[in-house]
């Protein structure tokens, strides 16, 4: 009995499986947190609103310069292109939402017209950019 | 030695080191592309420009944003800060009405986004953007 026990000891590894457990939560828990938002490579000055709220869907941010550029995926794009990159995001994934992240000195007219843009790519969803107070 | 080796597979477990391999490499692939930045925002409609929905003008709070930053609700040239109040007031008379912001194309977003969250303080369920013809 002694002897068996002694080749087991030999034979047998760590104990991995608490190990397992812990690596399987963190996993699952990064899987479902993950969002992949692509950042869009400027940063605006984004205009301050009380009544914001956090945009649990948004994943798609399009950022507007004060000097009227459009920024998304770290690109200068031009406006013409929102609609098919709009298209491509939506055939991706038909549940994305879009954030304009407008500076504060940027053109109300465009802003529009990108909101126009992403309605004809098919997301209905668009929200604007904001900072809390 | 046969019986050895028999025994030694009866107590022997499934493999499971190319799974942590796999789940390992997973789980530091979505630490690294996690990010935890959500956008704050606020959400605006932007109504189509089919005639069919447009609403009837006893239902809607017009608030209008001239090229210089004035803003004019229902016509009347008012501050900022005055903006919640006269939106309640209005609302208080026609309670189902929306509010539609209409704006010039060289205004500022910014100013844009004050107003809709001014609008949204004073208790509008619904405020759309609308561009100025």
């Amino acid at each position: 009995m002694i002897r068996k026990r002694r080749r087991e000891e030999e034979d047998s590894e760590i104990n991995i499986t608490p190990m397992m457990d812990i690596v399987f939560i963190m996993l699952i828990f990064f899987i479902v947190t993950t969002s992949f938002i692509k950042e869009t490579g400027i940063d605006p000055n984004r205009p301050v609103a009380e009544t914001a709220i956090r945009a649990e869907q948004g994943n798609i941010l399009i950022a507007i310069s004060p000097n009227d550029q459009i920024w998304m995926n770290k690109n200068q794009i031009q406006l013409e292109s929102v609609r098919i990159l709009m298209e491509a995001a939506h055939a991706e994934n038909p549940e994305s939402s879009v954030v304009i992240v407008a500076d504060e000195l940027a053109s109300t007219g465009l802003v529009m017209d990108i909101m126009d843009q992403i309605r004809l790519g098919g997301i209905s969803k668009v929200s604007l950019s904001a900072k809390e107070k | 030695m046969r019986r050895r080796f028999k025994k030694n597979r009866e107590e022997s477990e499934i493999n499971i080191t190319p799974m942590l391999d796999i789940v390992f490499i997973m789980l530091i692939f979505f630490i690294v592309t996690t990010s935890f930045v959500k956008e704050i925002s606020i959400d605006v409609n932007r109504p189509t420009k089919s005639p069919i929905k447009e609403q009837k003008k006893s239902e809607v709070i017009s608030v209008r944003i001239s090229a210089e930053g004035q803003i004019f609700v229902q016509d009347r040239l008012i501050t900022l800060d005055a903006v919640r109040a006269n939106i309640e007031s209005n609302l208080a008379l026609k309670p189902q009405a929306s509010v539609v912001v209409v704006s010039d194309r060289e205004a500022d977003a910014g100013f844009l986004v004050k107003v809709i969250d001014q609008s949204r303080l004073a208790g509008a369920r619904n405020v759309s953007l609308a561009a100025q013809k």
